[in-house]
C-alpha cells in the first residue's frame, strides 16, 4: 500500500477516538417568541445528545453507540456520529433554551429574549 | 422514459456504493471522510437498509426517524420481507421557514432475504427512530457444527 496515503499529519492534532460523522438533515422555522430547530437523529439516545452555545454557535452532536456485526451481508448506511454547526442570530435567551426527541427527532426551541421581541405601541388618542 | 430515469437512479447507486468503498479506505485514518447526501429525500432508497446475518438469524436494521410505530407496516411473504409506511409532515403552524430538509414522506421496500425464516419467530420493534428487525432462520437454514469423529 503507498505509504503517503497512512501516514498521519504532523501539523494536526490527532484525535483519541477515531468516528465518523455526518450532518443531519435540519429545518428550522422562526415566529415571534423562538427559533425552532428541528433535526433526525435517528439512532441517538437522549442522554447522548449535546447541545452547545459558543458565543452566536450552536453546536448539535449526537453520539450513537454502534452494534458491532461480524457478518454484514448489505449495508447502505453506516452508523456515524451527527454533528452541525449553526450561526444563530443575536438575542438568544440562552438559560431559557430547551430541547426534546422523540422517535428521533429533535426538537430545539431557542426563544428569544424579551429585548428582541416585536412590541406591539398603542397609540393614545389625545 | 421510465427506463432512462431507472438506468440514472441506477447510476447513482453506484457512485454510493463508489463513496462507501472510498470511506472503508480510510478508515482509521485522519482524513474527512466523504459525506452521505444527506438532503435527497428520494423514496427508491429511503429508508437505508443494513441487513446481518448473526448465526441462527438474520437482523435488519433501519433509520426511520420521526415514525411512529403504528406508521410502519410490515410483512413477510416467503422470504421476501416487505416494510412501508408514512412519514407526516410535523411543521409547525404559524412559523416562518428558515431551512427545510426534512420533509413527509411515504416510502415502500422489499428485499429477499438470503435464507428462508420462521414467520412464526419475527421481532420487530423501533427505537429512538432506530428500525430493527429479528427473524429467526428456519430449521433448514440454521448453521450445523459437525463433529469430525477420529477413526
Amino acid at each position: 500500500m503507498n505509504t503517503e496515503m497512512t501516514k498521519k499529519g504532523v501539523d494536526k492534532p490527532e484525535l483519541v477516538q477515531q468516528r465518523n460523522w455526518q450532518a443531519p438533515p435540519f429545518d428550522i422555522y422562526e415566529n415571534k417568541d423562538e427559533l425552532l430547530l428541528i433535526a433526525d437523529l435517528p439512532g441517538v439516545k437522549s442522554d447522548h445528545l449535546k447541545i452547545h452555545m459558543d458565543k452566536n454557535e450552536l453546536t448539535i452532536e449526537g453520539l450513537r453507540t454502534a452494534v458491532k456485526h461480524d457478518h454484514v451481508l448489505a449495508e447502505e448506511s453506516e452508523a456515524c456520529d451527527y454533528r452541525r454547526t449553526f450561526v444563530v442570530p443575536p438575542g438568544i435567551d440562552e438559560e431559557k433554551i430547551k430541547a426534546e426527541t422523540k422517535y428521533g427527532v429533535l426538537r430545539l426551541h431557542l426563544p428569544k429574549s424579551e429585548a428582541v421581541k416585536p412590541r406591539q405601541i398603542q397609540v393614545k388618542a389625545g | 422514459m421510465l427506463t432512462r430515469w431507472h438506468d440514472l437512479s441506477r447510476t447513482l447507486a453506484g457512485l454510493e456504493e463508489f463513496r462507501r468503498h472510498i470511506n472503508r479506505a480510510f478508515e482509521g485514518t485522519d482524513y474527512p471522510r466523504w459525506s452521505q447526501q444527506t438532503n435527497t429525500l428520494s423514496a427508491h432508497n429511503w429508508p437505508t437498509l443494513n441487513l446481518y446475518d448473526e448465526g441462527n438469524k438474520l437482523v435488519i436494521d433501519a433509520e426511520v426517524p420521526g415514525i411512529a410505530e403504528q406508521d410502519i407496516q410490515l410483512s413477510l411473504n416467503q422470504n421476501v420481507l416487505s416494510i412501508s409506511g408514512d412519514r407526516k409532515v410535523d411543521a409547525p403552524e404559524g412559523y416562518a421557514v428558515h431551512r427545510q430538509e426534512r420533509g413527509a414522506i411515504s416510502f415502500a421496500r422489499s428485499v429477499s432475504l438470503p435464507c428462508q425464516v420462521d414467520t412464526d419467530k419475527v421481532a420487530a420493534h423501533v427505537k429512538d427512530g432506530l428500525l430493527t428487525v429479528t427473524m429467526e432462520k428456519s430449521k433448514e437454514a440454521q448453521p450445523r457444527q459437525i463433529t469430525i469423529k477420529a477413526s
